[in-house]
């Protein structure tokens, strides 16, 4: 039966009116095939104009409508509604964009009924094969994927079990706290950070709603907001969480010794190993990196040691797939390598350190057990604390890290109280101390003790090299003088850099990074810092730039809030109804389309030699059909058959 | 001779558009009322990736005489990486065209995003000028 075509034509005002002969558009496309109806009205968009497709709809029992109007980004979704209201799949709609592409830049009126003219046959040959297409739903996954169970990661978990979701906390470390967890105290309250931490973590711990996944990676995510499907492994620990309690015998026992990366390399651990005393949760685990086992060698030293029976060797990494709906990335930071920058002597001279090898000499579970001493074991007398460290720097970073001038006062104080004795030096350009409790902690702390600043030209305006046994540190001052300083130890502040896995993550979870700096781009710096450019993943902490830990738990907080606010439970998600389908009788199984689809919407039946697509994670981009070389994939609303025509009617008669 | 068919002739020019990126690039144009030439007929698509080198043989075998595909920039693509597919094709394609003796320039891929009004015309301009010194396509 031939399809019964409407055409509707919108004067818009005198928008389209004026800019074109209606009346011979009219009448012109009145006369195509199929057409039964073609009219023009003020504006088809208004209260009125909707009526009256709707009454012609049911008076004419018009099977398929050309609305010749404005862009379809305008009123589409208006005309579809009308449609449906009418009774008609909304899908049986084309809408011919003759104002923002013809009326407006067209200047001569004949050219422009031409034109007209073309556009609407088009839409009339198009429209004639368009098919019904149904809007199918899903109900979306309330559950929610953290990955990193840093202070930013926790607050996120936290906040979102308080509302009874379910939390997957996913952090790569055998243990959870992040960086905080390895600091002695936290500025400008000089609080200890495990006495502010720890029951955070305790919480974290025993919430019935979080499930916390250590040693685990994210290897792939799949789908969109409400509907991911992420696949992680977690690596074998190789020692039973359920009963070991940390109480260290296995440590005892292990004979293989490696550098302990969870104390910067500062002392050594065992293959075996718990990171740092009063790490949570405080299990060990084993380094299949160096444990004897996996060198072929037959120890099994630990297991004989464990009065528990905890450690197994058989253990293997799982791979799991978590259904979730909306992501948070709170992967943290890490720290510009100083080495990087030859001028700080760092890795040659052996008592400059990084701020993070500092945080652990200062900590009372680090390698000296909180005395700073020199790497010769004595007390040092002179100690330089130096600034923007590949920050603010015309050779390296750009960016201000904000946070190293307030832990570069901290250490300061942490120095003047253990020795209060020792004089302090400060080497700086500019100090960054905003918000309501920096400069009245600056103001403190400069009275404390022996402190003295040298205010540099720049950043990069100062070198470090060894001199007899002295460290000798050479700067131009701000008036450009040259000036030389000795010291016993050097403290760096490094820039803050996104984690350096970062970029890896930034490509499973397909978002962008901002510059060379690493962090994660968020959806727009100013009013949407927690979202990124893919609706559903968001990102908080110092994975989207340095913070202290306040802004990192503000962030999380408020990535879990935006996930709460629109994540509802049984709320139903749309499915995109333009996706494309395969003909198992056509297809070759060539798999051309499996390798091109950005989506993983496309998997291969080996057996049957044929391809299917996934309806839920297809996004209708029809890329697959355009490369099909036995035209076996359709592309809903999109056919050959409909491009086909329009084109046919774009270009035919003049 | 020459001169007469120059400026007798206009073209015909069929422009794939990308839903998300050229085709809102093409209305913000409109919006802001920038004329250009009449020549162009557009069909959108909602990705450039889904612009099948049979749809542009058929514009040309139907009586375009110039073809062009517009996309999101690299790195832009609303579906990722659809349209650094239409850039692969697109290079056989110029070569296939050419087999056919059809002239390379009467098929052009070229980067609009939805701010890029100006842009839009100026393609289109040129576009059109080149067409109409190149002739009618010679079927």
């Amino acid at each position: 039966m031939a399809e019964r075509i409407g055409i509707f034509v919108c004067e818009c005002g005198p928008n389209i009116k004026e800019a074109m002969d209606l009346d011979e558009v009219v009448t012109f496309v009145q006369g195509l095939e199929n057409v039964v109806l073609a009219k023009a009205f003020g504006l088809l968009c208004a209260v009125e104009g909707q009526a009256l497709i709707a009454k012609d709809i049911k008076e004419h029992d018009l099977t398929r409508i050309v609305i010749a109007a404005c862009s379809p980004k305008e009123h589409e979704k208006t005309f579809k509604q009308c449609l449906e209201k009418a009774g008609l799949n909304p899908f049986l709609l084309q809408i011919a964009n003759i104002r923002e592409q013809c009326a407006w830049v067209v200047e001569d009126k004949a050219l422009a009924t031409d034109k007209a003219k073309a556009i609407i046959r088009a839409a009339v040959r198009r429209v004639a094969h368009h098919e019904p297409l149904e809007v199918k739903e899903i109900e979306c996954q309330p559950h929610a994927l953290v990955v990193g169970a840093g202070i930013a990661g926790i607050s996120a978990a936290l906040t979102l079990a308080q509302k009874h979701r379910k939390v997957y906390l996913v952090e790569k470390l055998p243990c959870i706290g992040g960086k905080v967890a390895r600091y002695e105290d936290v500025f400008p309250s000089l609080e200890c950070a495990s006495c502010i931490l720890d029951p955070i973590l305790d919480e974290v711990l025993h919430n019935e709603h979080i499930e916390i996944l250590t040693l685990t990676e994210v290897q792939e995510v799949l789908g969109f907001y409400g509907n991911f499907l992420v696949k992680v492994n977690q690596k074998a620990r190789f020692v039973d969480t359920g009963t070991c309690i940390g109480c260290g015998a296995c440590l005892e026992a292990c004979p293989v010794k490696v550098k302990n990366e969870y104390n910067e390399g500062l002392d050594e651990r065992k293959a075996i190993y718990i990171p740092y005393a009063g790490a949570l949760p405080n299990v060990a685990a084993i380094d299949k990196k160096h444990c004897l086992r996996w060198q072929q060698e037959a120890c099994s030293a630990c297991r004989e040691a464990c009065p528990f029976g905890s450690i197994t060797y058989e253990d293997t990494d799982q791979v799991r797939q978590l259904r979730v709906g909306a992501i948070v990335l709170a992967t943290g930071f890490d720290l510009f390598d100083p080495a990087r920058a030859p001028q700080y002597g760092y890795g040659k001279i052996k008592d400059v350190y990084t701020s993070l090898e500092f945080e652990r000499l200062v900590n009372s579970t680090g390698p000296t057990e909180g005395k700073i001493v020199l790497r010769n074991g004595q007390v040092p007398e002179k100690i330089a604390l130096v600034h923007c460290v590949g920050s603010r720097s015309s050779k390296f970073h750009e960016h201000c890290s904000t946070v190293c001038c307030m832990y570069l006062l901290k250490f300061a104080h942490q120095v003047n109280s253990q020795l209060p004795g020792a004089s302090m030096t400060g080497f700086y350009s500019d100090l960054c101390l905003p918000g309501k409790k920096a400069q009245g902690f600056f103001n403190k702390i400069s009275q404390e003790g022996h402190m003295e600043w040298m205010h540099m030209k720049d950043p990069d305006s100062i070198e470090i090299t060894q001199v007899d046994e002295k460290t000798l540190i050479r700067f131009t001052d701000v008036t450009g003088s040259p000036r030389e300083v000795t010291a016993d130890m050097v403290v760096l502040a490094p820039a803050m850099e996104g984690a350096k896995d970062a970029g890896a993550m930034a490509q499973i979870f397909d978002i962008s990074q901002g510059g060379a700096e690493g962090f994660f781009a968020e959806e727009n710096s100013q009013v949407a810092p927690v979202s990124t450019a893919m609706e559903g993943i968001f990102i908080a902490g110092c994975a989207q730039g340095p913070k202290d830990i306040q802004s990192s738990v503000a962030q999380g907080q408020a990535a879990a809030g935006r996930i709460l606010s629109r994540l509802v439970p049984g709320e139903k998600l749309a499915l995109e109804p333009v996706t494309a389908e395969v003909d198992a009788d056509l297809c070759c199984g060539c798999k051309l389309c499996v390798g091109l689809c950005s989506y993983k919407a496309i998997t291969c039946d080996n057996l049957k030699n044929n391809v299917a697509i996934n309806k839920v994670l297809c996004r209708g981009c029809g890329v697959c059909a355009a490369a099909c070389p036995s035209g076996a994939i359709k592309a809903h609303h999109f056919t050959d058959t409909e491009v086909s025509e329009e084109i046919k009617g774009l270009v035919r008669h003049g | 001779m020459v001169d007469a068919v120059t400026t007798s002739f206009e073209p015909k020019i069929i422009g794939f558009l990308c839903n998300w990126c050229s085709y809102e690039g093409a209305d913000a144009a409109g919006r802001a009322r920038k004329v250009y030439p009449a020549n162009l007929r557009v069909v959108r698509v909602m990705c450039s990736g889904r612009v099948d080198p049979q749809f542009i043989l058929e514009a040309f075998k139907e009586g375009a005489d110039g073809v062009m595909i517009l996309g999101c920039h690299p790195g832009d693509c609303h579906y990722k990486e659809g349209n650094l597919q239409t850039l692969k094709r697109y290079h056989v394609l110029k070569r296939v065209l050419s087999r056919f003796g059809i002239e390379e320039d009467r098929l052009r891929l070229d980067w609009i995003s939805a701010g890029e009004g100006d842009k839009f015309v100026q393609v289109v301009s040129e576009m059109t000028e080149r067409m109409r010194q190149l002739g009618p396509l010679c079927r």
